[in-house]
């Protein structure tokens, strides 16, 4: 039996606009629009996207003792003291260290009340809310509130045309009244570029987007650019990079837990990350772009120079920027060198390690 | 010149005298998206009908490339290597991707008329 896919809020406003709807984590999304996603990437870069990512999970927890330190078990952050008005990339992670999934966690006051607030894959959403309802009490899944994603570096002006000003630095977030209605902004996104994520009431929607759409250089995008945005950024994707069998030190994250929690070791995986990090671990993630014109696709594998299996291609594809096929993968951590092969259809061609990011950042940082 | 013949692969075909310029239809492209790759077949290859003769790479996908009639590959448009975004722009023409000279030209029969494809897809 096939399931019915679910629509976002602005389904009819995407079909309107000639989206190319296809099947993504069980939700119906635009992939790309009439441009194609070469030009919305590009565009991207250069000016102002904006992206429909209301398939992903949002969820906001009040900020109690018990769910501080119930969240500390999944969480590798120090949530008590995570300042309000920031946003953290963090995980869910299993007792063995591996990800149950990569979130964005944030502490925000809305109507004087204290709020983590989570917003998670969409993927994932079945798996986390099992979580989130065995550990957690008082909590709210938002299901009345799109997530719009404003990327590139007129995002801040084409927001201004909204009368918006976030006036904020990179993984800061505020909640802030528009028509009426409170909104939460925060200067994010997964592309690289300097963006905002903001949730916002779909009871006022269609006329933030008309009006967004209205900015001059705005351009819809779809996940389809999304995808070759971060993969140009190096990062990391759920269920490619990123899944229960990986852990952060594997995937090169080991920035993003907190040391001296991971000192006390009181989180889940915690015994797992420190042998990792006391010896070393088998597999470690790198950038490879391909020295041929063929494309470097998820799931090939890759090759050392005796043709020995090494590793795989965790995601790969086009590189609009860099006019070459791009990806990340996970190889074996002593064949960390130069010479490494791809299999692509029966053809062994020559790969070259890239450090990341393929394309530097240029978030906001004060 | 003869009528475009069309294939279920969506590849369109033209014949001149035994010799069929080969392509992707304007439909093809358009449901691929930006194609940014092409493996093409090697000149001199013997193909029957429906092999596997070649590769097209979207942003999103790779998508083979099948011979719609059995010959002998004698030309490919070595410049879809350095500009595949032919295939986007102008696949009904520019955008040819292969010559073949047709072993049998009764197999022809196999394929759609422009209004038999239209219809289908």
């Amino acid at each position: 039996m096939s399931k019915t896919l679910n629509t976002v809020f602005l389904n009819d406003f995407h079909i309107k606009h000639k989206a190319k709807l296809f099947p993504f984590a069980g939700y119906s999304m635009p992939i790309y629009y009439l441009n194609g996603i070469i030009k919305e990437h590009l565009h991207v870069r250069e000016l102002v996207g904006v992206f429909d990512v209301s398939h992903m999970g949002q969820i906001l927890i009040s900020n109690s003792k018990h769910n501080t330190s119930s969240l500390e078990q999944y969480v590798p952050l120090n949530l008590g003291k995570l300042e309000f008005n920031k946003s953290k990339y963090s995980f869910l992670l299993n007792v063995n260290g591996g990800i149950i999934d990569d979130i964005i966690i944030s502490k925000i006051i809305i109507n004087n009340n204290e709020f983590f607030f989570i917003v998670y894959n969409a993927d994932r959403k079945t798996v986390d809310n099992k979580i989130f309802e065995k550990i957690l009490n008082d909590y709210i899944y938002i299901h009345d509130q799109s997530l719009i994603s404003i990327q590139g570096p007129l995002s801040y002006s084409s927001l201004s045309f909204l009368k918006i000003k976030p006036d904020m630095n990179f993984m800061q977030i505020n909640s802030t009244n528009f028509q009426e209605q409170e909104i939460i902004i925060s200067r994010s996104g997964y592309t690289g570029e300097d963006g905002f994520e903001i949730s916002i009431p779909n009871i006022i929607l269609k006329n933030f987007m008309d009006k967004l759409m209205k900015s001059t250089n705005v351009i819809l995008c779809g996940l389809g650019s999304r995808d070759s945005l971060r993969l140009e950024a190096g990062l990391s994707l759920y269920g490619n990079e990123l899944t229960e069998e990986i852990t952060p030190v594997e995937a090169k994250l080991l920035w993003t837990i907190d040391k001296i929690r991971l000192e006390k070791c009181n989180f889940n995986g915690c015994k797992t990350i420190l042998h990792q990090i006391k010896n070393g671990v088998k597999k470690i993630k790198i950038g490879i772009k391909s020295v041929t014109k063929s494309m470097l696709r998820s799931q090939m594998k890759i090759f050392d120079e005796k043709e020995k299996e090494i590793g795989f291609i965790s995601s790969g594809g086009f590189s609009p920027s860099l006019k070459v096929s791009i990806g990340l993968g996970y190889v074996d951590i002593n064949h960390q060198d130069n010479k490494l092969f791809c299999l692509i259809r029966d053809k062994m061609e020559k790969i070259e390690i890239v450090k990341l990011p393929f394309i530097s950042h240029k978030y906001k940082k004060g | 010149m003869s009528e475009r013949k069309y294939s279920k692969d969506h590849e369109w075909l033209e014949l001149n005298d035994d010799i069929a310029t080969v392509g992707i239809t304007n439909h093809a492209q358009e449901s691929l998206g930006d194609i940014v790759f092409i493996e093409l077949p090697d000149i001199g290859r013997l193909v029957k009908f429906g092999d596997q003769i070649g590769v097209v790479e979207s942003v999103k996908a790779a998508s083979d490339l099948f011979s719609p009639v059995s010959g002998e590959i004698i030309e490919v448009n070595n410049e879809l290597q350095n500009s595949p975004q032919l295939l986007n722009t102008d696949p009904e023409n520019t955008g040819w991707y292969m010559k073949i000279k047709i072993d049998n030209t009764e197999e022809l029969t196999n394929l759609m008329n422009f209004n038999q494809y239209k219809e289908t897809f």
